[in-house]
C-alpha cells in the first residue's frame, strides 16, 4: 500500500475534472446548439391564486403557442407519498383550471430566439378570476383564506405524529423552555439555472433530452409517466451541471412540456431558466415554523422534546421527493445527536400559494438544528451553565456506539463530545469570555446603553444521516426507493478503465474520487480511469445524486466492481503467465507474480483478451466488463457530524453582524480525498452563512414574491466569508467499504444555529433572543428595540 | 431591425448584424459559439459572464452587442495562452478553487485582472475585488488562496513562464 497511498483513498489528489472548466471547455446544456433549434419561453401566472377564466393565443401564431389542452396525452406530475393520510396534488405541466402560485407556467411559446419567444409570450392573453392567496403557513392551517386543492377540504398535505407520553417527565422537569422559531423560505440558487434541450431522434424513435439534472434516471422515469411513452424511448443526458444542491433533483413541468414539444414539432427545442424564473417560479425550500418545548433537569440534562412544527410545502407535491419530505424528516431527526427519555412531535406539511419545495442541501436538518440548538442554549442559560457543557451532558457517548436513538435512528460510530471539546479549545472560549467581561477587543462602548459592538460565541452540533438506503426509504412510499447502487467497470482494449455510474457529479468531484477508489482496489493510475455518468443510455439505473450518498454508494459500487474485475484480470494473467491466480497480485498498474519480476500491465491484459484471444484458453469465459450492485452491510445510513463554533461581533446600532472566527470540528469517517472534503465543508458552510444572515424569499400578502433578482436575494460573496478553520476526527463507519461517511451536506446545516446562538450570546445582556432566520439587521434591531420597550414598561419606542 | 456591428473578439475581426436588444454574452455565445462565457443572472450581479472589454473586466450580460462597435472583446477562450492565465489555471487546481466550474470563467477573468492591477493585494483586498463574482460551491476559500499564490509567485519571480505549446 505504501507505494500507492498518495493516489488512493486518503490522498488529496488534484481534480481530474478541472482542466476543461479552466479552459472554458465544460459543456453545460446552454452551451449546446442544434441545427434548426427553437427556443421556448413560458407565460407564467402573475397572481398567486386564481381560476383561469379565459385564454387567447395571438392571431397568426396558433401553432407557436400551447396551452395545457394542446398537450394531448400528457398526464400531470403526481408525486405521492405512502405515509398514511397523505393527499396528492396534480401538477399539470401547464396550468389547466387554476394557478396556485406566481410563476406557474400557463402557456408555452416557441420561436427562433428566446427574445422572440418572449415577445410571443407577452401577447398571450390569459384572464384570471383571482382567489384569496394562502401565504402564511399558520393561517393556511388554522384559518385558511382559501383552499388550494378544494377536494381536500383543508390545506394539509400530511399531518403526522410521533407520539410519546410526556406527563411524568413534565411533572419532574425543573427547566422547561418553550420557543417559537421560524426559518425563512430560501432559494437554492445554483449559479447555473435549470436548462432543457429536447430533440426527437426518428431513427431510434427516441426522445433525447439534455437537462441540467442531478438524477437523470429518475427524470426519465417521471417523463415516461407524464408523456405516456416507454422509458426505452427516452434518453436523458445530464452533461456538465452548474451546481445542484437539491434544486436539480426534480422532474420539471418544463421538462415534460419540452419533451412533448420536441416530439410534436420534430425539431430541437430549448428552454433556459432565467434567474427571475429560478427565484420566483421554481422550487423553494425550508420555510419552517416550530413551537418547541424542551424539558430538562436543573443541570440542563435533557429529559424530553415536545414539538409542533409546520413546513410550508407550497402549492404542489414535487417529483420524486413529495411535499412531505421535510416535515416527515423533522419528526424523525429533531432529537439530533442527543439522548433523552421522552419525545413527541407533531408536524404538518401545509399547502400555500407558493412554489413547491425541494430538499435543499441539509434538507430539514438545517431548520431542525436551528430550532433545537437555539432552544438548547436557552436551557443552558436557565441552568446557568456554558452552552457547550449542556451539550456534553446530553450528547450520545462514544461508548454507546452503535446507538439507536429515541426515533430509532441507528448511529454507526463517532465521538460527539470530543468534537465539542476540540471546538471549545480551538475557538479559545476563555479568551472571548474575558473579552466580553472587559469589553476589550469588542469595540464595546460603555457610554452607549446598548454597549456598541458586542461579542458573542455560539456553538452548534448536528448529525447528518447520509447514504440511507432501501430500508429507510421504502417506508416513505415516494416514487423513488434506492436499491443496490450499481457500477459497470470495464477495461478498454488498451487498458483504460471505464466506470459507469448512474449518479451524477456536478461539483462533487466524483471523476477524481471514484478514480482514487479504483486505484485503491486495482492500483491503476487515476489518469487511466474515465468516469461515465449523467446519461441514461450509457449508465446503469440509479436514483442519482442526493442525500450525501455518492461517496458511500457509488464509491462502494466502484470498489466492488473493481474487485471483481481484478479477479478476472488475474484469471487472464494466470493463464498466460502459467501461474495460479493466488500467486498474482495487483500493484503498480498491473498484475504481478509474487516474488518475481514477471508482470503484465492492465493494457497488456486487455490487449490479450480483446486482440489476441487465440492466446487464451477457450475455457476462459468471463470478460473484462463487470456490473455489480453495492449495498453497505447496514443500509440505514452513515452518520457524520460536526461541532461548529463561531465568534460574532454585533453592531447594536446598525444590527450588522461580523463573523470574527469560525471553527468546524468534523467527523466524516475515512476521508477519500481530504481536499475535496474541505471544499464541500467550506462551500456548505458558505451556504449556511447565507441561511443564517442573508438569504430570504419573502412574499407579500397577495403571495407576490419580493426577491426576484440576486440584488434582492442575497448570496454570500467573498467578503461575507469568515476565516474558517477545520479539524477532522476520522471515526470510520463500520458499515461502508473504506469506513467513509456521507458528508456533502453537513456544512450547510449548523451555521444558522451556531451564528444565531452567538448573536444571542452577544445580546443576552440586553435581554434579546432571536428565534428567526435570517438574522438580518432589521430583525436584530427590531429585537433590540422590543427588549428595550419591555424593559422600560410603556417605553418611548411606541 | 438589426444594426451592423464591427468589433475585435479574441484578436479576430468580427462583423455582424444584431438586434439592439442582443447582449454581448448572448452574442459571443450564440453567434460566435464562444461558450466559455457563462450566463448566470442576466442582471449584472453574479459575474459569471465577465469578459474583458478594451482590457477591463465587464459584464457581458448588461452590455449590448451594438454598444461594443469598434471595441476589443476578450473571452476566456482568447486567454488560453496568456501567461497569467496559465499560472492561474494551475493555482486554481492546486487550491481546489472550483467545483461545478460554472462561475469559473468569470472568476478567472476577474482573478487575472486582480493579479495584473494589484500586485500587492492582500487577502482582504482580493476578497473585496471578488465581490462582483458569485460562487455557490466553494465558499471562495480556494479562489482567494489561488489568487494570493499567483501574486506571491509573481513577487518572488516576476518573469512569466513561456507560452505553452
Amino acid at each position: 500500500m505504501a507505494g500507492t497511498a498518495h493516489k488512493g483513498v486518503g490522498a488529496s489528489l488534484p481534480r481530474k475534472e478541472d482542466a476543461r472548466f479552466l479552459l472554458g471547455e465544460g459543456e453545460f446544456v446552454g452551451d449546446i446548439h442544434r441545427p434548426g433549434m427553437l427556443e421556448v419561453a413560458f407565460v407564467r401566472a402573475p397572481v398567486a391564486h386564481a381560476r383561469i377564466a379565459g385564454r387567447l393565443k395571438p392571431a397568426g401564431f396558433e401553432g407557436r403557442v400551447f396551452f395545457m389542452q394542446d398537450l394531448d396525452g400528457v398526464a400531470p406530475i403526481r408525486a405521492v407519498s405512502g405515509l398514511p393520510g397523505f393527499k396528492a396534488s396534480d401538477l399539470w405541466p401547464l396550468a389547466r383550471d387554476k394557478v396556485r402560485h406566481v410563476g406557474e407556467a400557463v402557456a408555452m411559446c416557441v420561436a427562433e430566439t428566446r427574445a422572440e419567444a418572449e415577445d410571443l409570450a407577452a401577447q398571450v392573453m390569459v384572464e384570471y378570476d383571482e382567489l384569496p392567496a394562502v401565504v402564511d403557513m399558520e393561517a393556511a392551517l388554522s384559518a385558511p383564506p382559501a383552499l388550494l386543492h378544494e377536494q381536500w377540504g383543508d390545506n394539509v398535505f400530511l399531518e403526522s405524529l410521533v407520539d410519546g407520553d410526556l406527563a411524568a417527565i413534565r411533572a419532574r422537569a425543573e427547566i422547561r423552555i418553550t420557543r417559537r422559531l421560524r426559518t425563512a423560505r430560501q432559494s437554492m440558487a445554483p449559479i447555473e439555472g435549470r436548462a432543457v434541450l429536447c430533440e426527437w431522434n426518428g431513427r431510434l424513435g427516441q426522445l433525447e433530452m439534455h437537462s441540467a439534472a442531478q438524477m437523470p434516471h429518475i427524470t426519465r422515469a417521471g417523463l415516461s409517466e407524464c408523456l405516456g411513452i416507454d422509458q426505452g424511448a427516452i434518453r436523458v443526458i445530464a452533461p456538465d451541471v452548474g451546481g445542484g444542491f437539491g434544486y436539480k433533483g426534480i422532474l420539471l413541468p418544463e421538462e415534460v412540456c419540452l419533451g412533448w414539444l420536441a416530439r410534436h414539432l420534430r425539431r430541437p427545442v430549448r428552454w433556459l431558466e432565467d434567474r427571475r424564473e429560478q427565484l420566483t417560479a421554481n422550487a423553494n425550500c425550508r420555510e419552517h415554523h416550530y413551537d418547541l418545548t424542551l424539558h430538562a433537569d436543573r443541570d440542563g440534562r435533557l429529559l424530553a422534546i415536545d414539538c409542533e412544527a409546520i413546513v410550508d410545502s407550497g402549492a404542489y407535491s414535487l417529483y420524486p421527493f413529495s411535499a412531505c419530505l421535510e416535515a416527515a424528516q423533522v419528526g424523525s431527526i429533531l432529537p439530533g445527536p442527543y439522548t433523552m427519555e421522552g419525545y413527541r412531535c407533531r408536524t404538518w406539511s401545509v399547502a400555500t400559494n407558493k412554489p413547491g419545495i425541494l430538499p435543499y442541501r441539509g434538507v430539514a436538518r438545517t431548520g431542525v438544528c436551528f430550532a433545537l440548538e437555539v432552544t438548547l442554549d436557552a436551557v443552558a442559560r436557565a441552568a446557568g451553565r456554558e452552552p457547550y457543557e449542556v451539550r456534553l451532558l446530553n450528547l450520545v457517548q462514544p461508548g454507546q456506539m452503535p446507538y439507536d436513538n429515541i426515533t430509532r435512528k441507528h448511529f454507526d460510530s463517532g465521538d460527539y463530545p470530543e468534537a465539542v471539546r476540540r471546538a471549545v479549545a480551538a475557538i479559545d472560549l476563555p479568551k472571548w469570555r474575558a473579552a466580553q467581561a472587559t469589553g476589550e477587543d469588542a469595540g464595546t462602548d460603555m457610554a452607549d446603553p446598548r454597549g456598541g459592538r458586542r461579542i458573542g460565541v455560539g456553538f452548534a452540533v448536528y448529525c447528518e444521516q447520509g447514504a440511507h438506503g432501501t430500508s429507510v426509504y421504502h417506508g416513505w412510499g415516494i416514487p423513488m426507493v434506492p436499491g443496490r447502487e450499481p457500477c459497470a467497470a470495464r477495461l478498454s482494449p488498451d487498458g483504460i478503465l471505464e466506470l459507469r455510474i448512474g449518479a451524477h457529479s456536478h461539483g462533487q468531484s466524483l471523476e477524481t474520487t471514484l478514480a482514487q477508489v479504483a486505484h485503491e482496489v486495482l492500483s491503476i493510475d487515476p489518469e487511466q480511469v474515465r468516469l461515465v455518468h449523467g446519461d441514461t443510455a450509457m449508465t446503469p439505473y440509479s436514483t442519482g445524486t442526493w442525500g450525501s450518498r455518492c461517496m458511500v454508494m457509488s464509491g462502494g459500487a466502484v470498489a466492488q466492481s473493481c474487485t471483481e474485475l481484478g479477479e478476472r484480470v488475474k484469471a487472464i494473467a494466470s493463464a498466460v503467465l502459467d501461474v495460479p491466480p493466488d500467486a498474482l497480485q495487483l500493484r503498480d498498474g498491473g498484475v504481478h507474480v509474487r516474488g518475481s519480476d514477471r508482470c503484465l500491465s492492465f493494457a497488456e491484459v486487455a490487449h490479450l483478451f480483446y486482440r489476441q484471444p487465440q492466446r487464451l484458453p477457450p475455457t476462459l469465459e468471463a470478460g473484462l466488463e463487470v456490473v455489480t450492485g453495492y449495498r453497505p452491510e447496514v443500509d440505514t445510513g452513515t452518520f457524520s457530524y460536526a461541532c461548529h463554533a463561531v465568534v460574532v461581533s454585533v453592531d447594536t446600532q446598525l444590527g450588522h453582524v461580523e463573523l470574527l472566527d469560525y471553527v468546524i470540528v468534523e467527523d466524516g469517517g475515512t476521508l477519500v480525498n481530504p481536499m475535496v472534503v474541505d471544499g464541500q465543508i467550506i462551500g456548505g458552510t458558505a451556504q449556511g452563512i447565507g441561511t443564517a444572515l442573508y438569504e430570504e424569499m419573502p412574499y407579500d400578502m397577495q403571495g407576490q414574491p419580493l426577491a426576484s433578482t440576486l440584488a434582492d436575494y442575497m448570496l454570500p460573496g467573498a467578503t461575507e466569508m469568515p476565516p474558517l478553520r477545520i479539524e477532522h476526527l476520522q471515526t470510520p463507519s463500520p458499515y461502508t467499504r473504506f469506513g467513509q461517511k456521507g458528508l456533502g451536506e453537513g456544512g450547510a446545516i449548523a451555521p444558522p444555529a451556531a451564528i444565531v446562538n452567538a448573536i444571542n450570546d452577544a445580546l443576552a445582556p440586553l435581554g434579546v433572543e432571536l428565534t428567526e432566520t435570517p438574522a438580518t439587521p432589521r430583525r436584530i434591531l427590531a429585537a433590540i428595540e422590543a427588549a428595550e420597550v419591555e424593559r422600560s414598561g410603556s417605553g418611548t419606542h411606541a | 431591425m438589426k444594426h451592423p456591428v464591427r468589433l475585435q473578439v479574441n484578436g479576430r475581426a468580427v462583423e455582424a448584424q444584431v438586434e439592439p436588444r442582443l447582449n454581448l454574452a448572448d452574442f459571443v455565445r450564440d453567434h460566435l459559439h464562444l461558450t466559455a462565457t457563462h450566463v448566470g443572472c442576466e442582471h449584472g450581479v453574479c459575474g459569471a459572464c465577465t469578459v474583458l472589454l478594451d482590457g477591463a473586466p465587464a459584464r457581458a450580460c448588461i452590455n449590448f452587442a451594438v454598444r461594443c462597435d469598434g471595441r476589443d472583446v476578450r473571452t476566456l477562450e482568447g486567454l488560453s495562452c496568456d501567461p497569467v492565465m496559465v499560472r492561474l489555471r494551475a493555482a486554481f487546481t492546486a487550491e481546489h478553487a472550483l467545483q461545478c466550474g460554472y462561475c469559473t470563467p468569470g472568476m478567472l477573468i476577474t482573478a487575472r485582472d486582480i493579479v495584473l492591477r494589484l500586485p500587492d493585494a492582500d487577502e482582504a483586498r482580493i476578497r473585496v475585488e471578488l465581490a462582483g463574482n458569485l460562487c455557490r460551491c466553494t465558499g471562495y476559500a480556494g479562489i482567494v488562496r489561488a489568487i494570493a499564490s499567483v501574486l506571491e509567485a509573481r513577487l518572488s519571480e516576476p518573469s512569466e513562464p513561456s507560452e505553452p505549446r
